[in-house]
């Protein structure tokens, strides 16, 4: 090595030396970390496994963001608002972890976004309570589906109009703050459309045996049994429902039912003819959702379900905004996100700045026969799509 | 309203013996063995999933009954064979330990194996429909699940009662030492008893796949209904079983109607209420 070559080293290496630590990582080229939040083991692990199934996606589009390498890290909620919210102060305190995405139960996200804005981070997530965007909100924190509103205008109202005769509703509803919300939504449809709302079954979050609210719901003698339960709960009163011939004597609607995964668990036979609520569904014919088709049956091998595309879409809404942004900085990306307009898996999707809700279609699907099925997953078919958000003003939400 | 609140009392008899039938096995194994078996829900989840594949497979809902208990009941026997029969002597709380050890195993491998999202099986075509008597409504597969297991609970107890095998049990329960000095091999017949109540697991589970499908966290829930009707009825008491499947039948029945969102609480209200007039259950002994 020559003297002129060994000195321009030397000093190369002492300046790099004395640079201070925040300059000297962005040379070295330090990951950074995106964290998904997903109820990996536990009662919600069948959703935790597909969220984080569409996550993968979205991080693999992008190998290097900012010219860092993106290292993705999933924290295992384990179905648990405890367990998650001390793995995310950890995360935030030990890792200086700011971007977070998912959540499967709403306890666990309301507990997550109270921590993540207060580290000036952002999370964004698909669950179902509407303090998300209501009077829980906050500068870090959005929200991808659809909030109780939307899905009972979206499902009752094109129902009603589908169902002329149908005059005489009955709700079987889980008793806590999201059934609670969709009945009162209901209530007021009916009451505007001018039916009778015959009757209300309420039970507790662990019922599965649903044989005596049923015989409640046939002794009303209703024109439709409209079910508020989601999850495991509302699969065992539609079975319990269909062993109860209850098809035969009445319609029934699924108001927020969780898609494909759960319609592949309950077959066309239970299916058959039941109105279903969903936010979203693999057939819907947008630009994206064709490209996330491809990309999920190219390295799954199956078709994108509810969980898949909502945390692909949130992860990939939220690392573009990054690169946007040329940005790591937390207040600045939720900054850019807010009024952002982007293709999502349910055409042109936006988020409104007023309440960092995401505006998407939610769709009213019905079940298909066996008979009518192209392939295994097509299950149901597109009845009306169509958006419903309460405005700004009467979600409770003050970011504005 | 009248009519509605009887057709409650006669839905919560039905589901009464099917809730029978779940706590049966359990209160055999604890009665003759003295063993608290916590794997018992795991055991039913087992028997909903063999009975799911058996039928995806074949599409014969019995060959599924007549399956699953027996592959359950070969693999409880190999499990007491090779591990509980070394914890008999155990205080209980070992007893636990090891078998809920058992029952995480065997739900993880259920998620492993069929997935963790749960699985549907369809009532079989001759017990489809339902039976409509004037305003009454309720489907022929429950009223042959309330007729199986009454006849389940009939053969059980001429087993236990009325053979040799249920008198050499009865008194293996009573002394281990006496009935072994009498030539039986008595640690063959509690994997025998072990793998008997297993299969009663086994049975309730597959029966009630058309009910609830195959779900994989399905354990813990049928362990807690399978507990509060065993405390009820006495620990180990056969008849007890039976009138404490009905009771908490009837009471979440009944209570649906009168206070749904309270109908899985007041199953443990009414255990409260028996322990506190009966601390050993309705048929229990100190």
């Amino acid at each position: 090595m020559q003297r002129r070559t060994l000195l321009k080293a030397s000093l190369t290496a002492a300046a790099a030396l004395s640079l201070p630590l925040s300059v000297r990582s962005a040379f070295a080229a330090e990951p950074f970390t995106f964290y998904g939040l997903k109820s990996m083991s536990g009662a919600f692990a069948s959703y935790g496994k597909f969220a984080d199934m569409g996550s993968r996606l979205a991080v693999e589009q992008h190998p290097e963001i900012l010219g860092r390498p993106l290292n993705y890290k999933v924290i295992d909620t384990e179905g648990n608002a405890g367990k998650a919210v001390r793995k995310v102060q950890e995360a935030i305190q030990q890792d200086g972890a700011r971007f977070f995405q998912g959540c499967t139960l709403s306890s666990s996200a309301l507990a997550v976004a109270k921590e993540v804005d207060k580290a000036g981070g952002v999370f964004m997530t698909p669950v179902g309570a509407d303090e998300v965007t209501g009077k829980d909100c906050n500068k870090a924190t959005f929200r991808w589906s659809v909030p109780t509103y939307g899905a009972i205008r979206e499902t009752l109202v094109p129902l009603i109009k589908l169902l002329p005769e149908a005059k005489r509703w009955y709700t079987i509803t889980p008793q806590y703050v999201f059934g609670e919300a969709l009945l009162e939504g209901a209530k007021t449809v009916l009451k505007d459309k001018g039916l009778e709302h015959v009757g209300n079954s309420f039970h507790s979050l662990q019922e599965q045996e649903f044989s005596g609210y049923l015989t409640n719901a046939i002794a009303a003698r209703p024109d439709v049994l409209v079910l508020l339960n989601f999850g495991s709960q509302s699969s065992n009163t539609l079975r319990q429902a269909v062993n109860f011939g209850i098809k035969e004597r009445m319609k029934v609607l699924l108001v927020w039912s969780a898609g494909l995964d759960q319609f592949q668990e309950l077959g066309s036979d239970l299916l058959e003819g039941v109105y279903l609520g969903a936010q979203y569904w693999h057939q819907v014919d947008t630009p994206l959702n064709r490209e996330l088709v491809k990309l999920t049956q190219a390295k799954y091998g199956i078709n994108p379900t509810y969980p898949l595309a909502a945390d692909y879409i949130s992860t990939k809404v939220m690392l573009d905004t990054i690169v946007a942004t040329g940005s790591f900085d937390g207040p600045t990306v939720a900054k850019a996100m807010q009024g952002l307009s982007y293709d999502g898996p349910t055409g042109k999707e936006s988020i409104r700045a007023g309440d960092h809700q995401v505006i998407k279609d939610y769709y009213l699907l019905i079940g298909k026969a066996a008979s009518e099925m192209a392939d295994k997953d097509d299950l149901a078919k597109v009845l009306s799509a169509g958006q419903s958000f309460p405005p700004v003003d009467a979600t409770g939400c003050t970011l504005a | 309203m009248l009519n509605l609140y009887l057709f409650q009392i006669l839905n919560g008899l039905g589901l009464g013996m099917i809730y029978f039938l779940i706590a049966v096995g359990l209160t055999i194994i604890f009665g003759l063995l003295n063993f608290v078996n916590f794997a018992h829900g795991a055991f039913f989840l087992l028997g909903a999933y063999i009975c799911y594949t058996a039928v995806s497979l074949t599409g014969n809902f019995w060959l599924a009954l007549l399956l699953a208990p027996l592959v359950v009941a070969a693999l409880a026997w190999v499990i007491e064979r090779v591990l509980i029969q070394r914890i008999y002597h155990l205080p209980h709380m070992f007893q636990i330990l090891v078998t809920l050890g058992i029952a995480l195993i065997i739900q993880e491998a259920s998620v492993m194996i069929w997935g963790p999202v749960g699985k549907s099986v369809a009532v079989p075509e001759l017990l489809r429909g339902v039976l409509v008597v004037g305003d009454f409504i309720y489907p022929y597969y429950r009223l042959f699940l309330i007729g199986f297991s009454a006849l389940i609970g009939l053969g059980l107890w001429l087993l236990l009662e009325r053979t040799r095998f249920g008198a050499l049990v009865r008194a293996g329960s009573e002394s281990t030492e006496t009935v072994s000095l009498l030539g039986t091999n008595i640690f063959r017949l509690f994997s025998m008893t072990f793998a008997l109540g297993v299969a009663l697991a086994g049975v309730a589970g597959v029966l009630f796949a058309p009910l609830r499908g195959a779900q994989p966290f399905v354990g813990p829930e049928i362990l807690g209904i399978a507990f509060v009707v065993v405390v009820i009825g006495g620990m180990g008491s056969f008849g007890g079983a039976l009138v404490g499947g009905l009771l908490v039948g009837v009471v979440q029945s009944l209570m649906t109607t009168l206070w749904p969102q309270g109908a899985s609480l007041m199953i443990y209200g009414a255990m409260a209420a028996v322990i506190l007039v009966r601390p050993y259950g309705l048929f229990g002994r100190a």
